[in-house]
């Protein structure tokens, strides 16, 4: 009970707020000034808004309302849209469809990741001494063979993968 | 030791690790299972195929407590099992002492003959052809293989660690303080670790290398290094 009617307090204010924010940029047709008056919002979960997206009607879809109220199948296809348009700001199409912002985050990533790349290759370059000489071909053959020779890891590692009997390692 | 570009773990040289591995094993996929969930409904939401506008939800919020209650109880129990495990009353045949220094280790076999000695690493420089970069030592902690060895851990200056990753070892040596860790060596072999708590210039350089060598051979080096 409490619950609920903390909601009621709380949970409308924060999904008209949520709504305002979609609302903006419709120059003089409906503004999000006070938060607890009805709004306008294109939200495919809110599908009937709470108010028609133009408010003050010119003359002619004054008139255009008028004719409204007779059968609607002598409105022409035209008249129709600019009724829908009267009522909505966006089609579904337009509220649902994508933008190019992900080929803009792509390239930034990659361009980041690139300089990365320089930064590291000039460091290897320019800044880095010799590596140890345990790295030597010669040294890591001579230890791969210790490492067999003292069976480390005998169980599941790399002595588990060289053949003792052909010493070769296992296919 | 560890195989090149090695990202699990060594082999287990003694039961309480082969334990642990065990334990990884079923705590990783527990973590796997929820993070490929939580990755699907991350991607169902981003891509516009879930949403959701209920605003009263007591069925869903019940499972989604107790079911994250029940996971976390079977991580609990055999991570409490383990713990347990590991502070068995176990009667050891050897105690020895790991003293940390900076930038060495010491250790003290005083069961029955005062056998005290240092544990350097190897220098670079000094390798033999073969040898393990920063992982050799001059003198080797021998143990007998298959007995409970106790070993008191602690240091002389800063902070240290002492830590055999093959054995599932690894304990802080704290000045003033001694710690005490055990483990039975499951088979014969040499198995590396390194100081694990950062004591200065040279942390890097102060590895621990345990041998263990059946009973005879264990006696004959004791012998030999008391002398």
């Amino acid at each position: 009970m409490l619950a609920s009617r903390v909601f009621s307090l709380v949970g409308r204010r924060s999904i008209s707020t949520s709504l305002c924010l979609r609302a903006h940029g419709h120059a003089g047709v409906v503004k999000a000034e006070e938060y607890t008056l009805p709004s306008y919002v294109d939200r495919r979960d809110v599908p009937l808004p709470e108010v028609a997206f133009v408010r003050d009607l010119s003359a002619q879809q004054k008139a255009l309302k008028e004719k409204e109220k007779a059968s609607w199948s002598a409105l022409s296809a035209e008249e129709k849209v600019e009724l829908y348009r009267i009522k909505f700001n966006e089609t579904y199409a337009e509220m649902n469809k994508g933008t190019n912002e992900w080929k803009t985050i792509l390239g930034g990533v990659l361009f980041f990741l690139g300089v990365t790349g320089i930064i590291l290759i000039w460091q290897k370059h320019f800044m880095y001494g010799a590596i140890p000489h345990t790295f030597s071909e010669e040294w890591v053959s001579a230890q791969t063979k210790r490492m067999l020779d003292m069976r480390v890891n005998p169980l599941e590692g790399i002595s588990a993968q060289w053949d003792f009997d052909k010493n070769e390692w296992k296919k | 030791m560890a195989n090149h570009m090695q990202f699990g773990f060594q082999d287990a040289s003694s039961p309480i690790m082969e334990e642990l591995m065990k334990f990884h094993d079923h705590a990783l996929m527990t973590a796997l299972a929820i993070c490929s969930l939580v990755l699907y409904l991350l991607t169902a939401m981003l891509t516009e195929k879930l949403s959701s506008n209920t605003v009263n939800a007591q069925e869903i919020e019940l499972v989604w407590t107790i079911l994250p209650a029940a996971v976390l109880i079977m991580l609990a129990l055999p991570s409490l099992q383990i713990l347990y495990m590991m502070d068995e009353i176990n009667e050891p045949d050897l105690t020895l002492k790991a003293i940390g220094h900076q930038w060495y280790w010491s250790y003290e076999y005083t069961d029955f003959k005062d056998l005290l000695f240092d544990s350097y690493m190897t220098p670079t420089a000094d390798l033999p052809l073969g040898h393990f970069r920063l992982l050799e030592v001059d003198h080797r902690v021998v143990v007998p293989m298959e007995s409970p060895v106790r070993v008191i851990v602690t240091a002389d200056d800063v902070l240290h660690s002492w830590a055999v990753p093959s054995l599932g070892v690894k304990t802080d040596a704290i000045p003033g303080r001694l710690n005490q860790t055990s483990f039975t060596v499951s088979r014969p072999g040499v198995f590396y670790g390194q100081c694990s708590e950062i004591c200065g210039a040279n942390h890097s350089f102060m590895p621990i290398v345990v041998e263990s060598v059946p009973l005879a051979n264990f006696e004959s080096w004791s012998s030999l290094m008391s002398s």
